[in-house]
């Protein structure tokens, strides 16, 4: 036992230190102007959250709108993603479509780096007319993760027992019937890992944000870094819109956990 | 035999958007960008025109382009030599029953949910030099130095990376772990092995080739190191910071000579072809 609480020591030093940006921020944010400009360990509560109304709107910043946009875009990314991957993780797992090959694509897209696709996107986008739109951004962040989601849907389908599917087959039903009404069902843990990992890697984008976006369609990311570059001295106020902006991502997260773990492990490692 | 025609069909049917979607932004930008690479392209000119191969000679011949490549290749190894051991000592700590082990599961993973551009941010609110509070701390010590300073800049940026992405290298190992078979540690301890061997002889054999993908990770993924450093330090001081995505990213959307950046990420690819094949293989994909 007393080795165990060694343990406890251990893992709470590295957890101290992971979070410390985070406190950091909380910290800032709740601390009047006055305590900030004092220097960093003089504590005076700011009893009016006034940094964080500033954030949402109070001071005029457009966070509100980064912020919009940062949840439209994530919500989009998961849903283009599962309707894209789902099926095809289906078609290649079960009906035997192109084999490992397509598999072996898409990871190939996973090791080359985004960065040789911020200019072709920034000319095909522009020709498209989807610079500095949402649905730009979607389709950008849906080409990121792709991979992952067809890795997770892929190892899911294979777990799933062929039997059912084939009685349904037996039953005369099609292939479209079986995914939908056989398939679709079971895929609650696949689909949980998808729109997790695919919600907070959507959400962390910056490379094609600052490419593709100029105002209309900025993301939190964006905005948040922007902030401390223009209002560089309101650091109560960049403090609690950045905290906000982590928070979504965390939230789901922490309640998805089980499912960020797996999905992880899944992608990146068999079994 | 109509029925196979049928599903045939059908697969094909499936995987259509998939198709459709690799066309358009993977297979149409990969060519878009091979001939932005052959062609004078200047955010100044509004003509574009055939340049042959005078954009890769630039790249090769610029001092730039190869100390943003040597100091991605240095900063990548790095961070993943450091990760990977505290990960793995991480997951090994974390192997056992301890209390309040759930509480910190949950903790140690708060950095992946994390965007590294917003934690860039919330660096720079702990690191500033009049609010922040590891600075403070340090003057408190009474330590007379700049983390920011040319000197320590390199190490400041692999310690922030390693905040960042330890606990990532730390899940892919913990979820290793868990699929190693209790009863052969439960023989090492009857055959009355220390605790050390059992790591080394046991564990560490039987977790390479996870470790060696968790690794392989990690340098892909720091390869493409942007967000945080172009944040934190915008590539400097000087261009000493500078990754290949920044030297990108600059010399296409601020110097704006698409032509030039675009040669740059085509020799970066040609540079990756090479090893692809060998980690595409580590992860042993299939599809049965």
């Amino acid at each position: 036992m007393k080795r165990n609480i060694w343990a406890t020591f251990i893992a709470s030093i590295f957890a101290f230190i992971f979070m410390l940006p985070l406190l950091g921020a909380i910290y800032n944010s709740l601390r009047t102007d006055n305590a900030i400009a004092s220097g960093p360990f003089v504590w005076e509560f700011d009893r009016d959250f006034s940094h964080y109304k500033n954030a949402m709107g109070a001071a005029g910043y457009d966070f509100a709108s980064f912020f919009q946009n940062s949840i439209l875009i994530s919500i989009g990314t998961v849903l283009l993603t599962t309707l894209i991957s789902l099926p095809a993780a289906y078609s290649i797992v079960r009906l035997g479509f192109g084999g490992a090959w397509l598999l072996r694509i898409a990871l190939g897209l996973r090791i080359l780096p985004a960065v040789f696709f911020i200019i072709p996107f920034y000319k095909l986008f522009t020709n498209l007319t989807l610079v500095d739109t949402v649905r730009g951004l979607i389709l950008a962040n849906t080409f990121v993760n792709l991979t992952l989601a067809l890795l997770i849907f892929s190892s899911a389908i294979k777990e799933l027992p062929y039997e059912i599917e084939e009685a349904a087959h037996v039953d005369g039903a099609g292939v479209f019937r079986t995914l939908s009404s056989i398939v679709f069902p079971l895929m609650g843990p696949g689909l949980a890992a998808v729109g997790v990992l695919t919600f907070i890697f959507s959400w962390s984008d910056y490379l094609f944000a600052v490419v593709l976006s100029s105002s209309e369609a900025t993301p939190v990311t964006v905005g948040a870094a922007n902030f401390v570059t223009s209002y560089g001295v309101r650091w109560g106020d960049i403090s609690a819109a950045v905290t906000l902006s982590v928070l979504p991502p965390l939230l789901f997260a922490i309640l998805a956990q089980k499912y960020l773990v797996k999905g992880l492990s899944s992608g990146a490692i068999k079994g | 035999m109509i029925r196979q025609r049928k599903e045939k069909l059908s697969a094909l049917a499936l995987a259509a958007p998939l198709l459709l979607f690799l066309t358009v932004l993977v297979i149409w930008p990969v060519y878009l960008g091979v001939r932005t690479s052959l062609s004078r392209d200047l955010l100044s000119e509004f003509e574009i025109t055939p340049a042959g191969l005078d954009n890769y000679r630039a790249v090769l011949q610029a001092p730039d382009f190869w100390s943003a490549l040597r100091f991605t290749i240095l900063f990548a190894i790095v961070v993943t030599i450091i990760e990977g051991i505290l990960g793995f000592a991480l997951a090994l700590v974390f192997d056992r029953k301890f209390p309040g082990k759930k509480t910190l599961f949950s903790m140690v993973l708060i950095p992946i949910m994390i965007a590294p551009s917003l934690m860039a941010v919330m660096y720079r609110l702990i690191l500033n030099e009049n609010i922040g509070i590891i600075p403070g701390a340090i003057q408190k010590i009474g330590w007379d130095i700049s983390i920011f300073d040319q000197r320590y800049i390199f190490f400041t940026l692999v310690a922030l990376d390693a905040i960042q992405y330890t606990s990532f290298a730390f899940l892919l190992a913990y979820a290793a772990l868990q699929n190693i078979p209790q009863d052969i540690y439960e023989s090492a301890a009857i055959d009355g092995a220390r605790y050390r061997q059992v790591v080394f002889r046991i564990t560490i054999p039987i977790l390479r080739p996870a470790l060696a993908i968790v690794a392989l990770l990690r340098l892909i993924d720091s390869f493409r190191t942007f967000d945080t450093v172009y944040i934190l330090t915008g590539g400097g001081p000087g261009i000493s910071t500078q990754t290949i995505g920044i030297y990108i990213y600059k010399t296409a959307f601020i110097t704006g000579d698409f032509g030039l950046a675009s040669a740059a990420s085509v020799t970066l690819v040609l540079l990756l072809v090479p090893l692809m094949p060998s980690i595409i293989k580590q992860f042993r994909l299939d599809v049965k």
